[in-house]
C-alpha cells in the first residue's frame, strides 16, 4: 500500500471512530462543554438541621445553548435532602436581586456510584462563551450522627458530620472551596485533605484546583453540638374551617430528642445546678468569654420549645393524655404570637413526649373569595415549632359541610387524598383534604391554598336542624294533648 | 386586586347579644304556647293557633341556641 492509500484509509476511519466515540459519550458530551469556574460551598452546622449554601459560577465554552444546570448529590445526601432551592443573582452591588429558579429531580441511572442529579432551569439559556452564577440552598436532615451514642446527664454532646472535601458535580470544577461552620470552636477531630485550615468555628477545605467530574473525597468532622436536637416524629395538624367566623387548629405532636442517648441516672438537682457548673466553667476559667457560647447550656438536653403562631390567636391550649400542662407562656404582638412550652420533664437523648396544642384564629385572616367565586384557605404549611425537623407531617383541612370540589395548591410535592370527618351538627359529614409530606424543615413554612366551592345557603342547614328538633318536641306535645288515651267511656248526656 | 376575605354573616362580637335576644323571645312565645294549652279546654282549642305558635317558638329557640353555641366557642 502506498502512502496515499494509507492516508486515505486513515481519513476514512477517523470520522467513523469519532462518530462512535461521540455516540458513546452521548451522556457525558453535554457536560463536557460546561465547566464550573469557581464553586464555594458553605455548610452551616450550628443547628441540628444542616444547611448548605452552594455558589457555582458556570461557564459554557462549547455547547450552543444550555437551558439547565445539574447539581449532584451522593445517595445518602439525597435520602436526607429536605428541600433544594436555587436562585440567580441579577444586577450589581446595591441593586442585587435574587430571582428564584425552578428545580426538578432528574432520573440519572448512568451517574457513577448512584449519585442523584437535580436540574436547575436557567432564566434564559446560557449561550456559548457566557458565564452565570447560580446559588443553591439545600437542607439536610438527620445528617449529624451523635458519637459517642450514649452520654450521661452532664456530658457535652459530640456529633459526626460526613461530607466530601471536593464538591460532587457532573462538571469539571476549576477552583473550589468548602467551608464548614460549627456551633463552637470545640472540634474533636477533622479529616485533613490538604490544603485544610481551621480558625475558630470555621473549617476550610481548599482551595482545590481542576478536579474531575464526580470527584469525591470523604471527610468526617467530629465536633460538639449542644443545640436541642428536637425531632417531631409525627405531626398531625387539623385545620377546621367554620364559616361562622373561626378557624380551629389542633396539632398532635410526637416529639423526640434525637441526639446522643441518655445513659445513667437522671437527677433533677444536677440538671438545675448544671447552669452553675457552666458558669464556673465559662467564667472562672476564661474571664473574657463573651461570644455565642454565653447562651449555650452545658448539656444537650432541652427544657423549652418555641412555637410561632399567627397574630390574633385565641383560646390556646396545651395538653397531653394526662391533662392540661400549665408550664407555658404566650406572648402576643401585632406581627406574631410566640408560644413557649415546657414539657412535663426536660428531654434527654432518646426521650419522647406526646402532646397537643390547639388554638383558634379569626376566619377573615385566612379565608378568601377568589374572582371566580371559589373560596380558598390561605395557610402556612409546616410545623410552628422553630428549628425542628418533622419526619412525617399530615395536614388535614376540614371543610364545612356542603363544600364541593376541593383542590390544593402547594408549592412542593405532597401526597393528597380525601376523607370524611364528622363533627358538630353534621348530617352528611365534612369533606377533608389530607396532605402528607415526609422530612419537613422550617424552610417549608410556605403558604399553601385549598380551593373549594360553597353555596352560602348551606350555612342554614345547621340552624334548621336545631329548629326542626325543637319543633318536633312541640308537635309531640300537641299530639299528646289531642289524643284521648283514657279507658273510661266518654260521659253520655241524658237525652 | 386584593382578595376579598370571607366573614361571618353577623359580626362576631354581636353573637352573645343576638343569642340572648332570640332565646328570650323564643321562651316568651313558648310560654304563651303552654299557657294556651293549660287554660283552654279541649273543645275550644284551635289546632292552627297551636301549630303557628309552636313554629314561631321553635324558630326563635333554634336560632337562639345556634348563636348560644357560637357565643360559647363551639363553632359549629
Amino acid at each position: 500500500m502506498g502512502r496515499r492509500t494509507r492516508s486515505a484509509a486513515a481519513m476514512a476511519i477517523v470520522p467513523l471512530l469519532l462518530l462512535s466515540f461521540f455516540h458513546l459519550l452521548q451522556f457525558v458530551s453535554s457536560t463536557q462543554e460546561i465547566r464550573v469556574l469557581s464553586a464555594e460551598k458553605r455548610i452551616d452546622l450550628t443547628s441540628p438541621i444542616a444547611r448548605v449554601f452552594l455558589t457555582l459560577k458556570v461557564e459554557n465554552y462549547g455547547a450552543p445553548e444550555v437551558p439547565e444546570i445539574l447539581i449532584a448529590f451522593s445517595p445518602t445526601e439525597s435520602e436526607h435532602l429536605a428541600i433544594l432551592k436555587a436562585s440567580t443573582v441579577e444586577g450589581k452591588r446595591k441593586k442585587k436581586t435574587y430571582v428564584p429558579l425552578s428545580v426538578s429531580p432528574v432520573s440519572s441511572p448512568d451517574a457513577p456510584n448512584g449519585a442523584q442529579l437535580y436540574s436547575v432551569t436557567l432564566r434564559s439559556p446560557l449561550q456559548s462563551g457566557e458565564t452565570t452564577t447560580v446559588e443553591a440552598l439545600y437542607v439536610l436532615t438527620h445528617s449529624l450522627e451523635p458519637f459517642p451514642t450514649e452520654i450521661s446527664q452532664s456530658e457535652p454532646q459530640l456529633v459526626y458530620y460526613r461530607d466530601s472535601a471536593t464538591i460532587l458535580s457532573p462538571y469539571t470544577i476549576v477552583e473550589q472551596t468548602v467551608y464548614i461552620k460549627t456551633p463552637s470552636s470545640k472540634v474533636e477531630s477533622y479529616t485533613k485533605v490538604e490544603p485544610t485550615a481551621r480558625s475558630g468555628s470555621e473549617t476550610r477545605y481548599g482551595p482545590y484546583h481542576d478536579r474531575l467530574p464526580y470527584s469525591f473525597s470523604p471527610v468526617i468532622v467530629h465536633f460538639e453540638n449542644n443545640n436541642p436536637f428536637a425531632v417531631v416524629e409525627e405531626l398531625v395538624r387539623e385545620i377546621e374551617i367554620s364559616h361562622w367566623g373561626n378557624l380551629q387548629i389542633r396539632d398532635h405532636y410526637r416529639l423526640k430528642h434525637a441526639g446522643a442517648r441518655h445513659k445513667g441516672v437522671f437527677s433533677r438537682t444536677i440538671a438545675a445546678l448544671g447552669y452553675f457548673y457552666w458558669v464556673y466553667d465559662t467564667y472562672a476559667k476564661h474571664p473574657c468569654r463573651l461570644d455565642y457560647q454565653f447562651r449555650q447550656s452545658l448539656s444537650a438536653s432541652f427544657k423549652t420549645l418555641l412555637a410561632m403562631l399567627p397574630p390574633r390567636v385565641h383560646s390556646v391550649y396545651y395538653r397531653d393524655d394526662i391533662g392540661n400542662i400549665s408550664s407555658s407562656h404566650l406572648r402576643i404582638n401585632s406581627q406574631k404570637s410566640e408560644l413557649e412550652i415546657e414539657p412535663r420533664y426536660p428531654l434527654f437523648g432518646g426521650w419522647k413526649a406526646t402532646f397537643t396544642i390547639g388554638y383558634g384564629l379569626p376566619l377573615q385572616d385566612f379565608l378568601f373569595e377568589s374572582s371566580d367565586g371559589r373560596r380558598y384557605l390561605n395557610f402556612s404549611f409546616g410545623c410552628p415549632l422553630i428549628e425542628t425537623v418533622v419526619d412525617d407531617l399530615t395536614v388535614k383541612v376540614i371543610l364545612p359541610e356542603g363544600s364541593r370540589n376541593p383542590t390544593a395548591a402547594v408549592p412542593f410535592p405532597v401526597n393528597q387524598h380525601l376523607e370524611m370527618t364528622y363533627s358538630y351538627l353534621d348530617v352528611v359529614g365534612r369533606t377533608t383534604l389530607v396532605l402528607q409530606k415526609r422530612n419537613v424543615v422550617p424552610e417549608h413554612n410556605y403558604p399553601f391554598q385549598v380551593y373549594y366551592d360553597f353555596n352560602p345557603i348551606f350555612m342554614l342547614a345547621e340552624p334548621l336542624m336545631l329548629v326542626s328538633s325543637v319543633f318536633l318536641f312541640f308537635v309531640a306535645y300537641i299530639a299528646y294533648v289531642h289524643i284521648d288515651l283514657s279507658i273510661r267511656r266518654p260521659l253520655k248526656t241524658n237525652s | 386586586m386584593a382578595p376579598k376575605p370571607v366573614m361571618s354573616p353577623i359580626p362576631m362580637h354581636l353573637y352573645p347579644a343576638v343569642s340572648a335576644l332570640l332565646l328570650v323571645v323564643g321562651l316568651l312565645v313558648s310560654a304563651f304556647f303552654f299557657i294556651y294549652e293549660a287554660t283552654t279546654s279541649t273543645r275550644n282549642r284551635s289546632l292552627a293557633k297551636e301549630l303557628v305558635t309552636a313554629t314561631i317558638a321553635s324558630g326563635f329557640l333554634g336560632f337562639g341556641s345556634l348563636f348560644l353555641l357560637l357565643a360559647t366557642g363551639v363553632y359549629v
